[in-house]
């Protein structure tokens, strides 16, 4: 198999690290985005998305600390030492990491003003998600070209996951109150245009980084691709039952309905966690082929 | 529509990772390769790579060598044995950032022989 860097004890700490950033990143970009779509939720949702975003923004923010450690470590050849080195410390300052921390503890931070209700704090929060998700394209396999493309295929993508991502907790609140059935059947037709686009604009990148479809089985990175593609699509049926089955049960008032959905959005929760550690694989241990 | 269609197409189609994972292309001493002596350890790489950690292993353990590369990202990376190296078996083993920020590493081995 092509393309598969060595695997180490710092290399699985690093995709472990990853994979709990983008979760952290993604909820904290999520909440400013639910609470910009659904005004009309009842108070506590929204106030349990602009809480879980300001706890995930502080999240990514300590994890993004342990992600330069485990990274100094990872290229100083030294283990643990090189963790805390203060030259190696500054070479990965000086990498593209250093610059899309810049960009995303400055929009973990606003992503935190969300806490304030009122159109300044949802203001904060949403510039905050933005910052987040642009300081994804400043590193990593997005630099290769069309850099322009890719950069804003990456924002839409992961803004778009955001909104998905970030609406599970609300919508499992939700699920229990009167008004929940309104709310998730709003959440569903606005979910399946914004996943319509995660789909697309993912298949778009998807295609730049491998260029052939021979690719997607003689390489590492088109196994891991495909194996996230997995769980994408088990996702997707999950969202379908939940949308066409148990939000309409919900709406007719089928006592069953609620603990189904609830269950059914836990399950949800654990694929999307499922699919984070993929991608932080795809994008720490494998080559695009296209750079092979 | 066609037209644009065709320059997404395009764009796609040429569409190829310029920066992205530099590797070592090249060693001298090449890979697995024997040879009578070793003047100095060099690396090529196709796109700058900031080597952070070298170190050379040989039939005695680990073998001193005086890195005439700085700390820099380059495409040609150069350090040169302390002393004259003995005949034996050695491993270069290496680690980088690449110029889009992933950690690299590579190995490549060599043996002198007269």
């Amino acid at each position: 198999m092509e393309g598969l860097a060595p695997i180490d004890g710092w290399a699985i700490a690093s995709i472990g690290a990853k994979a709990a950033g983008y979760g952290a990143a993604l909820l904290a970009m999520g909440g400013p985005l639910f609470v910009l779509a659904f005004p009309s939720a009842s108070a506590d949702v929204r106030q349990l998305a602009r809480k879980v975003a300001a706890i995930a923004a502080l999240i990514g923010i300590s994890v993004l600390a342990l992600r330069f450690g485990i990274r100094a470590a990872r290229i100083s050849g030294m283990g643990l030492p090189g963790a805390v080195d203060p030259m190696m410390l500054g070479f990965v300052w000086d990498s593209p990491l250093g610059v899309a921390a810049i960009w995303r503890v400055a929009g973990g931070v606003l992503v935190v003003a969300v806490l304030i209700r009122g159109v300044v704090g949802l203001g904060a929060g949403l510039i905050g998600a933005l910052l987040i998700a642009v300081s994804y394209t400043s590193v990593g396999h997005s630099l290769g070209d069309p850099r322009w493309l890719l950069a804003l295929l990456l924002t839409v993508h992961l803004l778009a996951a955001a909104f998905w991502i970030g609406a599970l907790a609300p919508l499992r609140h939700a699920a229990g109150q009167p008004a929940g059935a309104v709310l998730l059947h709003r959440f569903g037709n606005v979910a399946s245009v914004m996943v319509a686009l995660l789909v697309i604009v993912g298949l778009i990148f998807a295609w730049l980084m491998t260029g052939s479809l021979s690719a997607l089985i003689s390489t590492a990175y088109g196994w891991a691709l495909l194996a996230k593609l997995g769980v994408v699509a088990g996702l997707m049926t999950l969202a379908a039952v939940n949308k066409w089955q148990l939000v309409p049960a919900l709406a007719s008032g089928e006592p069953t309905a609620a603990p189904r959905l609830r269950r059914s959005i836990q399950i949800e929760a654990v694929a999307v966690l499922l699919i984070l550690i993929v991608t932080a694989t795809l994008t720490s241990i494998t080559t695009p082929p296209v750079n092979l | 529509m066609r037209q644009s269609v065709l320059a997404i197409l395009a764009l796609i189609v040429t569409a190829t990772g310029a920066w992205a994972h530099s590797k070592a292309e090249e060693t001298t001493p090449a890979n697995e390769t024997i040879v009578t002596s070793v003047e100095a350890i060099e690396m090529r790489f196709d796109d700058p790579m900031r080597v952070t950690a070298i170190t050379l292993t040989g039939p005695i353990g680990d073998v001193s060598i005086e890195r005439e590369t700085g700390m820099d990202a380059v495409t040609e990376f150069r350090a040169l044995p302390a002393a004259e190296l003995p005949d034996g078996a050695y491993t270069v083993d290496w680690r980088g950032l690449s110029a889009d920020g992933h950690p690299m590493q590579g190995t490549f081995v060599f043996t002198i022989a007269d």
